[in-house]
C-alpha cells in the first residue's frame, strides 16, 4: 500500500521526480567517470610499463616512480655494469622526455636494439624502425587519436619529426625517438633516465636486486610486481583528494536537490500529511514514506547514472582515444551506496519536519 | 455503563503570540456508546477544537477527557496517535482524501495504518453499504463532493473505530448529496451502533442525529 502511494507520489510529479533523478544520476555518473577516468589511466600507464617486459626497473636515487617527473638522468655506461650482474638477460635504458604539445606525453627515447632484445621487439602496424635520427615510432592509439599516417611529419618538442612507423600499444610509452636524439633535445651525452632489466628467470629477481644495490651509485632497484601495486590513485600525489574532492562535489549536488526536492514536496504535501496523521500514522510512518520515497528516486537515479556513465565512457573514448576509463563494479557499488545515504540524508530532515508537524495545523493548510 | 466520551471541565488556550485566546472554557459532555451526537452552534464557538480535543488532534490545556476510558490529559503524543490509530474515525468537511490515490487505496490506507493488513470482507461489507462498488479504481478528482465524502466515511469506518467524528461532514455538498451522506452516517449509527458525534451549521443535518448539543464561546449552552 505504502509503496503504490510512493509510487503514485512520485509519478504524480514528473518534473520534480525527473530533476530529483537526474541530479542523483549525475552524481553517480560524475563519481564513476571521474574514478573510473583517474583509475583507468594511472593502470593504463602502469600497464604499459609491465607491458616492457622487464621484471625490474632500476632509476637514479631517489627518484619518484612516476617516471614523468623524474627526469634526472643517469650515465649510459651503468647498462654495461647491470649486464654484467648474474642472471640478467637483457638491459634497456630508455630517456624520458617530456612533450606538452598536444597532451602530456612522456616520450622514450630508446635504443631500438636493446629495447628490442628486451621487449621482445615491437609489432608494427604499419611502417618500420627508425632510419634516421629524426624518426618517431607512434603507438597505434595515438595514431588513430592524432589521426597520424606513416610518412607524416609531426611537430614534437618544437622539432619535425618523420614518422617512421606505427606500433602495437602496450610497450612503456606512445611515443619513440632514438636515444641519442632523445639526449640531443636534453642536452646530455650518454645518459639514461630508466634501465629496464630483464632476469633469466623470474625467480632471479631477488637475488639480482640484490647485487644491484651492491654496485656502486645506490641506484633505486624497483620490481615491476612492486612498481604495479605502487601504480594506483593512493600514491600518486594529489590525486586522492582530486578523487574526493570531485566525489565531494558530486555527493553534494544529490544530497542538496534531494533535500530541497523533499523540503518543497513535504510544503506541498503539508494536508496529506496532516490526513495520514488524522488516521492515526506515527511520526515513524511519516518518516518512513519519506525517506522510502527519497530512497526510489535515488534508486532510479542510480540505474540513470550507471547508464550515463557508460554514455560518458564511450564519449569520452571516442573523443579522446589515449585515455582509458575504468568502470568497476566495485565502484558502481560505492557511487550507488553514495546516492542512496546522500539522498537520505538530504530526505531526513524533511522527512523530520514532516513527522512533527501539528496534525490540526496542517490539515487546515491551504 | 461508563460513557464512551467524558469530558470535565475541558479548556483549551490557544497562544497568538503573546495573546492567549480561549476556545473551549469548561466544556462538560459526556456521550454513550452507540449515539449520535450533533453538536451546534455559530463559527469560532469552540466545535472544531472540542473534536480535535476528543479525536486526540491536540491536547486539552486543563481538565479532563475520558475516552473509552483513557484519560487523554495522561497520554503522550504518541499514545493518543496509537490511540487514534485504533479508535477514532475523521471525517472531514473537505474530504481530506489523498489526491494520488484512487477510491480504494485511499480506504485501504486506513487499515495499513492500523497495521491489521486488509480485510476483505469488511472492506466489501462498507463498500457496499456506501454504495461505492463502481468508484474504487477513480482518483478523487474523478469523483462528485458527494462521492468523495462516501469514500472519506468508507475510509473512517473501515477499521471500525469506537467513535466516528464528523466535522461538518455536509459543509462542502449540495442538499442531494447531503442527504445521502447523513442517511448512510444515520445508517451506520443504525447497523454497527457506531457512535458518532457530529459538528454542524446546518439545523437538518442536526436533525438527524439523537440529540443535540449547542455551543457558545466555548462552553455547552443546552444538551
Amino acid at each position: 500500500m505504502v509503496n503504490r502511494m510512493i509510487i503514485s507520489n512520485i509519478l504524480h510529479r514528473p518534473v520534480r521526480t525527473a530533476v530529483s533523478a537526474l541530479a542523483v544520476a549525475i552524481e553517480v555518473g560524475m563519481v564513476m567517470l571521474v574514478v573510473g577516468l583517474t583509475h583507468g589511466m594511472v593502470h593504463e600507464n602502469a600497464r604499459r610499463v609491465e607491458g616492457v617486459g622487464a621484471d625490474l626497473l632500476i632509476q637514479p636515487p631517489n627518484s619518484s616512480f612516476l617516471f614523468g617527473l623524474s627526469q634526472a638522468p643517469m650515465p649510459l655506461k651503468i647498462g654495461d655494469r647491470l649486464a654484467q650482474v648474474p642472471h640478467v638477460l637483457a638491459v634497456a635504458p630508455a630517456l624520458f622526455v617530456l612533450n606538452s604539445v598536444g597532451g602530456i606525453n612522456v616520450i622514450y627515447g630508446i635504443d631500438l636494439q636493446s629495447f628490442t632484445r628486451l621487449s621482445g621487439g615491437f609489432v608494427y602496424h604499419a611502417g618500420g624502425p627508425f632510419t634516421g635520427p629524426m624518426d618517431i615510432l607512434v603507438d597505434d592509439i595515438y595514431a588513430k587519436a592524432n589521426r597520424i599516417k606513416v610518412g607524416q611529419q609531426i611537430n614534437m618538442l618544437n622539432h619535425q619529426f618523420r614518422v617512421a612507423g606505427i606500433v602495437e600499444h602496450g610497450k612503456g610509452a606512445r611515443l619513440f625517438i632514438p636515444l641519442a636524439t632523445a639526449e640531443d633535445l636534453l642536452g646530455v651525452q650518454d645518459r639514461a633516465s630508466i634501465f629496464y632489466v630483464k632476469c633469466t628467470e623470474p625467480g632471479y629477481v631477488e637475488s639480482v636486486t640484490e647485487a644491484i644495490h651492491d654496485l656502486p651509485g645506490k641506484y633505486q632497484v624497483l620490481p615491476i610486481k612492486e612498481y604495479m601495486s605502487l601504480m594506483t590513485s593512493n600514491n600518486l600525489p594529489g590525486l586522492d583528494a582530486f578523487i574526493t574532492a570531485m566525489i565531494g562535489i558530486a555527493v553534494a549536488i544529490g544530497f542538496l536537490v534531494i533535500f530541497l526536492s523533499m523540503y518543497t514536496t513535504i510544503t506541498e504535501r503539508t494536508r496529506e500529511i496532516g490526513i495520514l496523521k488524522s488516521l492515526g500514522a506515527s511520526k515513524g510512518y511519516i518518516i518512513a514514506i519519506i525517506l522510502r520515497e527519497a530512497g526510489l528516486l535515488s534508486v532510479v537515479g542510480i540505474l540513470a547514472g550507471y547508464g550515463g556513465a557508460a554514455v560518458g565512457r564511450k564519449a569520452i573514448l571516442a573523443a579522446f582515444p589515449t585515455l582509458s576509463v575504468e568502470l568497476t563494479f566495485l565502484w558502481a557499488l560505492y557511487a550507488a551506496s553514495l546516492a542512496l545515504l546522500g539522498s537520505l540524508l538530504g530526505a531526513f530532515y524533511p522527512a523530520l519536519r514532516a513527522a512533527q508537524l501539528d496534525p490540526v495545523d496542517a490539515l487546515a493548510y491551504e | 455503563m461508563d460513557p464512551i466520551i467524558a469530558t470535565r471541565d475541558l479548556r483549551k488556550v490557544y497562544r497568538l503570540g503573546r495573546v492567549e485566546v480561549p476556545a473551549l472554557r469548561g466544556v462538560d459532555l459526556t456521550v454513550q456508546e452507540g449515539e449520535f451526537v450533533a453538536v451546534v452552534g455559530p463559527s469560532g464557538c469552540g466545535k472544531s477544537t472540542l473534536l480535535h480535543v476528543l479525536g486526540g488532534l491536540t491536547s486539552p490545556s486543563t481538565g479532563s477527557v475520558l475516552v473509552d476510558g483513557n484519560d487523554f490529559t495522561r497520554m503522550s503524543d504518541a499514545d493518543r496517535t496509537r490511540f487514534r490509530r485504533h479508535k477514532i474515525g475523521f471525517v472531514f468537511q473537505r474530504f481530506n482524501l489523498l489526491p494520488t490515490l484512487t477510491a480504494q487505496q485511499n480506504i485501504a490506507i486506513a487499515q495499513h495504518i492500523q497495521g491489521n493488513g486488509f480485510n476483505p470482507h469488511r472492506f466489501q461489507a462498507i463498500v457496499e453499504m456506501l454504495g461505492l462498488q463502481e468508484k474504487l479504481k477513480r482518483r478523487p478528482y474523478a469523483l462528485s463532493g458527494g462521492e468523495q465524502q462516501r469514500v472519506a466515511i468508507a475510509r473512517a469506518v473501515i477499521c471500525e473505530p469506537k467513535i466516528l467524528l464528523a466535522d461538518e461532514p455536509t459543509g462542502n455538498l449540495d442538499s442531494e448529496n447531503s442527504q445521502v451522506v447523513l442517511n448512510m452516517m444515520r445508517t451506520l449509527n443504525r447497523t454497527f451502533r457506531q457512535t458518532i458525534l457530529m459538528i454542524t451549521h446546518n439545523p437538518e443535518a442536526a436533525a438527524v442525529a439523537d440529540r443535540i448539543i449547542r455551543m457558545r464561546d466555548g462552553r455547552i449552552i443546552s444538551d
